[in-house]
């Protein structure tokens, strides 16, 4: 299948993109475009101009400030892949996207944007308690994770903002990232991150957020709550693991996987995550 | 000179397939050709009243739409022609009836691709829809409404099996085990979809290029709907780019020459993924009814099967493929008490066909997971329960024939076997040592010794062992007149300079061209390269037959000794050039005798066991493949290489359709029709380890003692994965595909239990 006609426009500068997006109406942001050319393909969208701002340098790589690594819109999955300095959680997932040719040309930025609830970084960014930062024309703003991804591909990304940059805090704790993927696609159908601190024994805080199951990216408070002052041992975990299904509203059903199986499947993979995030934090 | 049969000679196409140079139908264009859209009816059960097609002949760059009215003779198909070319009025009284979403209502033939898919949609089609009929139990109701008109049952066909005395059969038995199980639809998935040309040539006959698996059927289809004689239609094949069976039928061959005969122009068109999984017939599913009665000492005394297969809406091939089943559903087995009921059944499902296996998969899911079963419910191993079952030279089919001889189904199971770590003790008896007693006592699942294992994650992953045989038909059966052209000719003064060898059998990707040049090569004592093969078109020679059935290397390998020999005889009475057309004929079948199924079915068989390790996650309910150990006896392995690669291949869709390929059809229409939703296996979904074993023990009948084989090791890796699950987790899974889903609801009813 083929896209339907588009105009084509490349932004070299975030504003020469803003003035193309006040020129041309239903105009898309085009990055990696591993997420909106299928949508194209499959007429999920149909806009009448795509501006390329896939060649913006400034939107591209990973930098550090003290513990906060921030990561360029248009840094690519592989390059966070094999980045030596990002929480594990974040590596193993960006590593587990797609296949290389979609790990090359796709970026976190375009990812996120784009916000398919079977997507793994809005998973992963919500466990780490990562931060997005957008430019608009009137001026720039950040969002935190918890508040950015608001229901399916639909984030607190205005129609005229560009995301810039994702902070991500680099604190030692330990993550993991553990999913049940669609063979052909390596889409989620059930994606868990984990972030757990761990201090004389006993867990300081956690945080846990599932993906694949509910129509975007969610915390699991009460997972959270049940970890936080327990030893890590396997049965708490598994304990703690079981209160996920509290969660979870709206859990979706599809041919590849039927609600009842997703909901069995989010305590499997909260536990995995969680136990290895355990692992990681020593 | 080195003999260039058993040398893993490169295939003749490799050079031009890995450097991207062969010319699939789709890499084809033609000077002055246009494109065509095939539109399908888009839904599966409906009275076509009126088709408007005004606007879209109107359109820009139009230039024909081509509806029912315009096919001179509006039918087709392998079996019976109870398939309209294209449905709507105008035409035949049974055409205006769509029975299938992918039924062909229109073509449109436009300048290019886009004008046409616009056209496409300017089409306007009044349909009264009918009740869809999803359920081939449901078909059988008696109210259910009627998909052909003169089969008032939609009964399509059936056959049956009589052969001794149940009820006393039954009474002998000390143990019975009842099931039923369900196969599911399968999709080809070939790397080349659908694509083809047509235009008429200078001497006015029309010239279809095509990927198919048989030309001389494909010529005879296209020359019966368009009313012409087939001298008139030439059919010639590129790279063919996959076939497994799915292009057995028609698809483009016949609505190609419509077109280029309608407007006189070259035609090309290309489906797409989707278009192909839509449009093209699967592999049918079946449900079986299976009671099976042994004997403490280890003897089968009676099988009784009702056997139902979904046909869709059209013949197809369904009738062979059941008469397949019909054998295939008691194994390879001596049984002395079978009762069979078979019968293959309409619906407004995508028709079922040819898919490597032919109903040998089905079939043998339900004969060898009784097998397994019994052995169960007897305390016995598994391996010694079919040895001293399994057909061996001398016994009687259930169709009260003797097997054809150099039947080996003992000798691969017993290789299978020990590849499998089975060891025969002393006193003649198989036994496995690691996984024997889950095996033996499988009277429950509270009773099964579950070999679990944690790994750091914490998953709980149980594994097992599995194994099944089985045999497949070599060539079209049930009194088919089997044959096979082929044609040499010899160049040279002195010496034999040059031969042109001349067969028409399709390699569909199996190597077929490559094992005709060894085997000609060594038959006229000649080095590969001073060989020609012609197998491009239908003019060279008569019929080889389709590239199915496994038979291609058997029949063409008679075939073209016979031409070799004939055609030396001629260059020795000093013919230049020397030449030969030669026609293999095999020993005659016949078809099953309407009340009891006796019959001589079958040319000859090929034998192939396999041996299946697994890991299932208890938790999430994935099984995994670890090891598979398929050992076929393949008479003679022409090209050792080639072998290697069909069992490899035939693996990885075996274990693909067993465990991950769920082609999803609801109300009538395809809910996977794309690779994304369709999941075929990727390399790392296959199995960790597969071992293809190559036994090489004559067939009495074939040409070097080679036996057919490519469909063979499709047939036992379900009931060898199933009986694996068993072993591992105590749970019989009678229903394929093992998704995950499916797994994990009988884990989650077993610990509820």
């Amino acid at each position: 299948m083929y896209p339907p006609k588009f105009d084509y426009y490349r932004a070299n500068s975030i504003d020469e993109a803003f003035a193309l997006m006040g020129q041309l109406g239903d105009a898309k942001l085009l990055a990696g475009g591993h997420s909106l050319i299928p949508a194209l393909k499959l007429r999920l969208a149909a806009p009448s101009a795509l501006i390329d701002i896939g060649r913006i340098g400034e939107l591209k790589g990973i930098s550090r400030n003290g513990s906060t690594a921030t990561i360029g819109a248009l840094t690519t999955h592989a390059t966070v892949a094999a980045a030596s300095d990002l929480p594990a959680a974040l590596t193993e997932a960006a590593g587990w996207i797609g296949d290389p040719q979609v790990r090359n040309r796709g970026t976190v930025g375009g990812n996120i944007a784009h916000a398919d609830p079977a997507s793994d970084l809005p998973t992963v960014l919500t466990a780490l308690g990562a931060t997005m930062n957008m430019r608009g024309l009137n001026g720039a703003r950040s969002v935190s994770a918890d508040d950015f991804f608001i229901d399916l591909f639909m984030t607190a990304l205005g129609e005229d903002e560009i995301l810039t940059s994702v902070d991500v805090p680099v604190d030692g704790a330990g993550t993991a990232y553990a999913k049940l993927f669609n063979p052909a696609s390596r889409y989620a159908i059930v994606g868990v991150a984990a972030k757990v601190s761990v201090s004389g024994g006993q867990c300081t805080s956690a945080r846990v957020a599932l993906g694949g199951l509910t129509p975007s990216a969610v915390r699991a408070p009460s997972v959270e709550a049940a970890l936080v002052g327990k030893a890590l041992t396997a049965d708490n975990i598994a304990a703690a693991a079981a209160q996920v299904g509290g969660d979870l509203d709206d859990v979706m059903g599809d041919i590849h996987a039927s609600e009842e199986y997703r909901r069995a499947m989010a305590p499997i993979y909260v536990q995995r995550a969680v136990s290895k995030a355990a692992e990681r934090a020593g | 000179m080195m003999r260039a049969v058993g040398s893993t000679l490169s295939r003749v196409d490799v050079v031009d397939k890995v450097a991207g140079v062969a010319q699939y139908p789709g890499d084809i264009d033609l000077p002055g050709q246009l494109w065509m859209k095939v539109v399908f009816a888009g839904i599966p059960h409906a009275q076509i009243n009126a088709l408007n097609v005004d606007r879209a002949r109107a359109a820009p760059g139009v230039v024909a739409v081509l509806t029912a009215a315009d096919v001179p003779v509006n039918e087709y198909g392998l079996i019976i022609p109870d398939q309209p070319v294209l449905c709507g009025p105008g035409s035949t009284p049974t055409a205006a009836h769509v029975r299938w979403e992918a039924d062909q209502i229109a073509l449109v033939v436009a300048a290019t691709k886009a004008q046409a898919e616009a056209a496409a949609q300017l089409i306007e089609v009044d349909y009264t829809p009918l009740p869809v009929i999803t359920d081939p139990l449901a078909a059988l109701a008696p109210d259910a409404p009627r998909i052909h008109a003169n089969l008032p049952d939609n009964v399509l066909y059936s056959y049956r099996i009589r052969r001794g005395h149940m009820e006393s059969a039954f009474a002998q038995a000390d143990v019975i085990v009842e099931s039923e199980y369900r196969t599911h639809a399968q999709e080809h998935a070939y790397l080349q979809p659908e694509a083809g040309l047509a235009f008429v040539r200078d001497d006015g006959r029309i010239e279809v290029i095509i990927a198919g698996q048989w030309m001389h059927e494909d010529r005879q289809q296209i020359a019966h709907a368009l009313g012409l004689p087939e001298e008139q239609i030439v059919v010639r094949y590129p790279a063919i780019g996959g076939a497994f069976g799915g292009r057995e039928d028609m698809s483009l061959q016949i609505v190609l020459a419509l077109a280029a005969w309608k407007t006189g122009r070259p035609i090309k068109t290309i489906w797409s993924r989707e278009e192909s999984i839509v449009g093209h017939h699967k592999r049918h599913p079946f449900i079986f009814k299976a009671k099976w009665g042994a004997t403490k000492a280890g003897k089968v005394v009676a099988a009784q099967m009702d056997v139902i297969s979904d046909a869709g809406g059209y013949m197809y091939t369904s009738n062979k493929v059941l008469g397949n089943a019909l054998v295939a559903c008691l194994g390879p087995y001596d049984i002395p008490n079978v009762h069979v009921d078979a019968r293959t059944v309409l619906t407004n499902n995508c028709p079922g066909g040819a898919f490597r296996g032919f109903g040998g998969p089905q079939g043998h899911f339900a004969a060898e997971m009784q097998m397994t079963k019994l052995a169960a419910a007897l305390g016995m191993d598994p391996v010694e329960l079919r040895l001293q079952n399994v057909l061996r030279d001398g016994a009687l089919l259930p169709t009260q024939s003797v097997v054809p001889p150099g039947c080996t189904a003992a000798e691969t199971l017993e290789e299978a076997a020990r590849r499998g770590g089975w060891m025969q003790s002393a006193d003649g008896r198989w036994q496995r040592a690691a996984h024997a007693p889950s095996i033996q006592s499988a009277a429950g699942p509270q009773a099964s010794a579950r070999q679990t294992s944690l790994d750091a994650s914490r998953r709980r992953i149980a594994t097992g062992v599995g194994i099944a045989v089985c045999y497949k038909n070599v060539g079209f059966s049930l009194g088919f007149p089997e044959h096979c052209y082929a044609k040499v000719e010899l160049y040279g003064e002195a010496e034999i300079e040059k031969a042109v060898v001349s067969c028409l059998g399709a390699d569909v990707g199996q190597g077929a061209h490559t094992a005709f040049l060894q085997i000609a090569a060594d038959a006229l004592n000649l080095p590969p390269e001073r060989i020609e093969l012609q197998v491009e078109h239908t003019d060279i020679t008569g019929s080889s037959g389709s590239a199915s059935a496994s038979r291609l290397t058997f029949m063409a390998g008679h075939a073209i000794q016979g031409a070799a020999a004939g055609a030396l005889q001629e260059w020795q009475h000093e013919e230049r050039p020397a030449r030969c057309e030669f026609v293999f004929h095999p020993r005659p079948t016949t078809m099953y005798d309407p009340e009891t199924g006796v019959a001589d079915p079958s040319v000859t068989y090929g034998y192939c066991a396999q041996y299946a390790e697994v890991a299932v996650d208890l938790d999430t309910g994935h099984v995994e493949v670890t090891r598979l150990v398929s050992v076929n006896d393949v008479g003679k392995a022409i090209n050792p290489q080639l072998v290697e690669g069909q069992i490899e291949g035939a693996a990885a869709q075996a274990i693909g359709w067993t465990l991950l390929e769920n082609f999803i059809q609801k109300d009538g229409r395809t809910l996977t029709p794309h690779l994304s939703n369709y999941l075929i296996p990727g390399v790392l979904d296959i199995a960790d380890v597969i071992e293809p074993v190559i036994l090489e023990i004559p067939d009495p009948q074939g040409p070097l003692g080679l036996r057919g084989m490519a469909e063979m090791p499709m047939i036992p890796t379900a009931p060898a994965i199933a009986a694996a699950i068993h072993n591992a987790t105590g749970i019989w899974i009678d229903q394929l595909p093992i998704v995950p889903e499916r797994m994990w609801t009988a884990l989650q009813a077993q610990n509820g239990a």
